[in-house]
């Protein structure tokens, strides 16, 4: 493997069922797209190496199926994840009102509390739009997390997606790093810092 | 010599006034001894001359031509037979260059208590002296950098700011400072000490050639920052050392003795001494300024005795284990945390003449001081209670036996001996194709369970019955009533399992990633820690944790449900052994649907249809309401589905799968629905136009994170090709295909669209088109992906058959994951067992602490607590945390017991709980929670304030009680030390309320004044001396400066 890769991340990619995670996700690690991409059983996987502020960063990216059925298997993969892209699609309500039930979910199910979190809205290329980039931004806003809309037919801002989010995952301390940095508190002070006779710092008696 | 003014006088002065030096030394300097006379003279010097030199290498150098513009002379200077002397003073003065200490330096007199409130630094480095190795470490006050305003209004002849120190009232008797700072009030010094710890500079000589070396390297850089050399052994911390600034310089002498001479107890004779050193000619001496501490110690706490005694141990073995609380950690220091008082009454300004205080009498009566300040002296390492218990517990995850290791024997082999005749028959007539591991079947269990308890006795097993049941009663409480009705342990299970209080506290297990608090698996680790603490160590851990699984098979094997376990999947925020125990729940859970559902379907179908093996089975059952201590269940594992034959020829009568609605004539018992959970809003099927129905469906496999790793390792390995994805999307068909079966079954003659409408809505298009006749009507259509030719939404639904969930193969074979879990438990040993629930008595352990501070509502303690909570967060939440790290968290709790047991200890002294008046308690309150954080608080009011007068009664009932025995000690023959007591307790008599004290334990007295030395026309400069008096130690520093100029 490269030598200089800094870190593999976990990425989770979720959302109501055809919203494009899949066709996101096809767009950033292969540059393709298909409009008649079969619907996810299970989970996906797939791996690329994206550079950031030359910083390169393996990416382990999980796609999940939306469907409800699916979503009783599918939080175990939650686990460890350091950032999830959650999907809704701009030419559909309803993919957008269901993304606080994402949102609980996401915190049920995750082992950490500093996840990074980033809202894609997805299909702005079609003519039909029924959710304003401003709805999208405030429920970002309200939630803390990053915001982006894009295109995976298009292109438009796919890329530039992934790379925003694991840029905030590396600015994150403590989401990434392998834990032999010591990073530990210190409660007490030395006493017995200084050799030599004195003791340091010592009272009369 | 000719008289120069500045600094190379000095450094001459100095040269010349070695006496001591060796004559080895000498010989050596002597080669290089001319150029420096010849600079010495010749010319004004250069400080940074020499040290430029000699760091260019000592070597040859033509120095005429740019340091000495007067001289057309080109000279040689000779540094090839420089001596280790010259070298060591280059060091020297590399290391203050380097540190830049080389200058004038500046400072405005600090505020009071500086010393104690902002932070002190060092820096170190090593040089030697031919082979001998010296420290040099620069101690200094770290100041806001307001240095640079300072530096431009530096006016000429203003004395070193170490001198200026030396004055300064602000900053006496700090009450924890280098001994340097506390005798010289320096807030910036050097000290050159032999770096090896035994090392000493013990001859006079050789004492003399250091102070020399660092006075030829003060003036040779021109550093005003005071350098020290410590001499004698180490712990004589014996110092001298001296300060140069422009014209002036300062000795610091000292003279450390065992004995003092009696003149010099008292005021009047440190005050003669300090006079004769600084010599002054004039007449009368200016005032001399005095500060005076005088420490006493209490150590006898009369009325207060520490009230927790160490728990009983023999007590609890004996049989008494009711007394004892499982689930408390027991919390508290076994002795009296707090050992000392130490009352510091200091007179800050008094000047000679004020008081008397002398061989016959004194006027320092204690309580007129007008400050006083306490400190405390705490116990080193008080032996707390909970602490020991998490570090015991700890040590057992270092041990590398195994259970059985542990207890001696295996407990099956012995168990195979002498097995019942009667359970070694059953044995024979079951079935013969049971899996190796599965031979521990319950009746094997269960006698080994017996023979454990019989066997081992009283005599041999770590735990004894007593014990050992009241601890399982306590980890089981369902227990009680198992024996008498299975089903009754269900609707125990569902009482645990109340909606957990949502709290920070409970809460906190999630952070901890340990267990909530009313677990079972929290509870194990409690009892176990008490185990290994009380009760025979980690031999009885492992005995527990041997019972414990048994208790686990047991469960598993007559559905019996684990207690105390939050219902539903293992919560993967818990740690893994409460996933594992999770996990068998569920395992019992689906077992028992199985069998309860089995026993109803048998009934039927005896009745109905009469399948060949229902009575026999339906006997078993029978047989397993009676006794399930004879019960297998290793033969029926998939009772309730079809085997593979039975579904081939059920699928066989119904035909063709694909077009169910179409041969309808075959399909009428397929026809009839089955499996149907309720009405799916109102919907309808497409083609028959009945209502859609939901199916029942099986649940999906809960996963603990083990096993969820696996997965998702296998899912990953796949890779990420298209038949990597088409793979993986294969392996994890089987749900869709179970719901698809479910569906079909629930629907008869359902189309895959009229699955999709339920499974994936979104994946149904429907279209309001107008139709030939007009009408607006809704047409739905599969979705484009849905239609993809051969994708595996239709694959799937083409291969499933109307095959009701309940009689489907399971998706959890939880026969196969019990037994796994069943033997991950069982090969645990106890040390992986310890770091198991480490998090869970780390957990514990804060909780407790948190609710034994809330008692005591201590601030400082509370941050503490959580940074513990945020640290042992990050450290628990991955796995394998490092011991390091564990032991750091251990003692972070620890260092909060101990401060916790020192509130409490010292409360009790204080009797703030007796004080009456609530305004005087608050502060009282406030005075002693000071104790916790600052090194020595001050008391309001010195002796006559609330906290005064309650210190001045400690100590005078302390006397009281040790009156007696000083009288009888002067009754005996006197030696020097009692003669001198004896002398004081005279003294002592002649003041009223000082007898209610004892003898000071430490005296310390600061002179100071400002008078010209050496000569009376001689600048006035700064002159100080401390005393300090204890019971075996005397010591005079003093600081003496004088006018170099003209001398």
């Amino acid at each position: 493997m490269d030598e200089d890769i800094l870190t593999t991340l976990k990425i989770l990619i979720i959302g109501e069922s055809g919203v494009g995670k899949s066709s996101l996700l096809l767009r950033f690690t292969d540059d393709t797209f298909d409009p008649e991409l079969a619907a996810t059983i299970g989970v996906d996987f797939k791996v690329k190496t994206i550079s950031v502020d030359g910083n390169k960063a393996k990416l382990a990216i999980w796609d999940t199926a939306g469907q409800e059925r699916f979503r009783t298997l599918t939080p175990s993969y939650y686990r460890g994840a350091q950032g999830v892209i959650l999907v809704y699609d701009v030419t559909r309500r309803d993919t957008f009102a269901k993304l606080d039930n994402w949102l609980t979910e996401l915190e049920t199910y995750c082992t950490r509390n500093d996840i990074v979190k980033m809202l894609v809205g997805n299909k702005i290329d079609k003519e039909n739009r029924e959710v304003d980039r401003n709805e999208g931004l405030k429920f970002a806003r309200k939630h803390s997390m990053l915001f982006i809309e894009a295109s995976a037919k298009t292109c438009d801002g796919v890329q530039c997606a992934f790379e925003e989010l694991v840029e905030k995952i590396i600015q994150t301390p403590g989401l990434w790093e392998s834990e032999s940095q010591n990073r530990g508190v210190k409660l007490s002070n030395d006493e017995d810092g200084h050799r030599g006779a004195c003791g340091g710092y010592c009272s009369v008696l | 010599m000719v008289i120069q003014p500045g600094k190379c006088t000095t450094t001459q002065g100095d040269m010349f006034s070695m006496k001591a030096l060796s004559p080895a030394h000498i010989a050596q300097p002597s080669n290089d001894v001319t150029v420096r006379f010849r600079r010495a003279s010749g010319s004004p010097c250069y400080p940074s001359h020499n040290s430029f030199r000699e760091a260019a290498g000592l070597q040859r150098f033509m120095m005429a031509a740019d340091s000495e513009p007067e001289s057309e002379v080109f000279e040689i200077t000779d540094f090839t037979t420089a001596s280790e002397w010259e070298r060591f003073i280059s060091k020297v003065e590399e290391v203050l260059n380097d540190w830049k200490l080389i200058g004038a330096s500046s400072g405005k007199s600090l505020e009071k208590g500086a010393y104690t409130t902002e932070a002190w630094e060092e820096k170190s480095d090593e040089i030697a002296f031919a082979d001998f190795r010296f420290s040099v470490t620069h101690h200094y006050l770290v100041q806001e950098s307001n240095d640079k305003d300072a530096k431009e209004e530096l006016v000429e002849d203003v004395l070193p700011v170490s001198m200026q120190d030396l004055l300064c009232m602000n900053n006496d008797f700090p009450p924890r400072a280098h001994c340097l700072v506390r005798w010289y009030g320096l807030r910036e010094f050097v000290v050159i000490a032999p770096a090896a710890n035994n090392d000493a500079v013990l001859s006079e000589s050789k004492c003399n050639l250091l102070l020399s070396s660092v006075s030829i390297a003060l003036g040779n850089t021109g550093c005003q920052v005071p350098v020290f050399v410590q001499i004698h052994h180490k712990w004589r911390r014996m110092y001298v050392g001296e300060c140069q600034g422009p014209g002036v310089r300062t000795d610091f002498e000292m003279v450390h003795l065992r004995k003092v001479p009696s003149q010099y107890t008292h005021l009047s004779g440190l005050l003669d001494i300090f006079k004769s050193k600084i010599g002054c000619p004039l007449t009368p001496l200016p005032p001399i300024n005095i500060s005076i501490r005088l420490t006493y110690v209490l150590q006898d706490w009369q009325q207060y005795f520490w009230p927790q005694q160490p728990p009983d141990i023999d007590a609890l073995v004996g049989g008494e284990v009711g007394g004892l609380e499982f689930g408390k950690l027991p919390f508290g220091a076994c002795e009296d945390p707090i050992s000392e008082l130490h009352l510091a009454t200091t007179w800050p300004h008094l000047t000679e003449g004020i008081i008397v205080d002398n061989d016959v009498y004194s006027d320092l009566d204690p309580l007129q001081a007008p400050q006083w300040s306490v400190r405390v002296r705490k116990a080193d390492n008080p032996q707390c209670l909970l602490s020991d218990f998490v570090n015991e517990f700890f040590k057992v995850c270092r041990r590398k036996e195994s259970t059985d290791e542990i207890l001696g024997r295996s407990a099956f082999e012995e168990d195979g001996k002498d097995a019942d005749i009667s359970h070694a028959l059953s044995k024979l007539t079951e079935p013969a194709p049971v899996p190796i591991h599965k031979l521990s079947v319950t009746n094997m269990v269960h006698t080994a369970k017996k023979k454990i308890r019989k066997h081992r006795g009283i005599d041999e097993s770590p735990l004894n019955n007593d014990v050992l049941n009241t601890i399982l009663l306590y980890l089981f409480p369902d227990a009680a009533d198992k024996l008498t009705d299975v089903s009754e342990a269900r609707t125990s299970t569902s009482a645990g399992s109340l909606p957990p209080p949502d709290n920070e506290d409970y809460n906190l297990y999630i952070q901890f990633k340990s267990a909530p608090s009313d677990s079972l698996t929290y509870k194990l680790a409690l009892c176990l820690c008490m185990i290994n603490f009380y009760h025979g160590g980690v031999k009885g851990v492992a005995h527990l944790w041997q019972e414990f699984v048994l208790e686990m098979r047991f469960r598993w094997e007559n559905n019996i449900f684990i207690p105390g376990l939050a219902s539903g999947a293992p919560d993967l925020r818990c740690c893994l052994l409460h996933q594992k125990l999770q996990m068998l729940n569920c395992c019992i859970e689906r077992k028992k649907a199985r069998d309860e559902g089995k026993k109803v379907n048998s009934d039927r179908s005896s009745a109905d249809t009469g399948k060949p093996d229902g009575s026999k089975e339906s006997d078993k059952e029978k047989e397993v309401g009676k006794s399930w201590e004879s019960w297998s269940d290793s033969e029926d594992e998939f009772f309730e589905c079809l085997s593979d034959t039975e579904d081939l020829k059920a699928n066989g009568q119904e035909g063709g799968k694909k077009g169910i609605p179409k041969d309808g004539s075959k399909e009428t018992i397929s026809l009839k629905p089955e499996g149907r959970l309720h009405q799916h809003g109102n919907l309808t099927l497409l083609h028959p136009g009945d209502p859609l129905y939901v199916p029942v469906t099986q649940e999906p496999a809960p996963m603990t994170e083990d096993l969820l790793e696996e997965q998702s390792e296998v899912l990953a390995k796949l890779g990420t090709s298209a038949e990597g994805a088409h793979l993986r999307a294969r392996m994890q068909s089987a749900c869709l295909l179970s719901d698809m079966e479910s569906f079909k079954a629930a629907n008869p003659g359902c189309c895959l669209e009229d699955f999709v409408r339920w499974y994936s809505p979104r994946d149904y298009i429907e279209e309001e088109i107008v139709d030939e006749k007009g009408n607006v009507v809704i047409k739905g259509d599969l979705s484009a992906r849905m239609k993809i030719p051969s994708n595996m939404w239709v694959e799937a639904w083409e291969t499933a058959k109307p095959i009701p969930a309940r009689r489907q193969r399971r998706l959890f074979d939880d026969t196969r994951e019990a037994e796994k879990v069943l033997h991950y438990l069982a090969v645990q040993k106890p040390a992986d067992l310890a770091r198991h629930l480490l998090p869970c008595v780390i957990h514990a352990a804060v909780l407790k602490v948190k609710e034994e501070e809330s008692l005591e509502d201590i601030s400082s303690v509370k941050k503490i607590i959580k940074l513990i909570i945020t640290h042992s967060s990050k450290v628990l939440r991955f796995p394998n945390p490092e011991d390091k790290k564990l032991e750091e968290i251990i003692g972070q709790i620890l260092s909060v017991e101990a401060t916790i047991a020192r509130a409490r200890s010292l409360k009790a002294k204080f009797g703030v709980e007796k004080c009456d008046k609530e305004e005087e308690r608050k502060d009282l309150e406030r005075f002693v929670n000071s104790f916790l954080e600052q090194p020595e608080v001050s008391v309001i009011g010195a002796g006559r304030g609330p906290a005064g007068t309650i210190i001045h009664k400690l100590f005078m009932s302390a006397q009281r009680l040790t009156e007696p025995t000083e009288e009888t000690a002067s009754m005996m023959p006197l030696d020097d030390e009692l003669k001198r007591s004896g002398s004081m307790d005279e003294k002592r008599m002649n003041l009223g309320s000082a007898a209610d004290f004892p003898l000071p334990a430490g005296r310390e007295v600061i002179l100071r004044t400002t008078v010209p030395r050496p000569a009376p026309y001689s600048k006035a400069l700064p002159q100080r001396m401390y005393s300090v008096l204890t019971k075996e130690d005397f010591r005079l520093a003093g600081a003496f400066s004088s006018d170099t100029t003209f001398f």
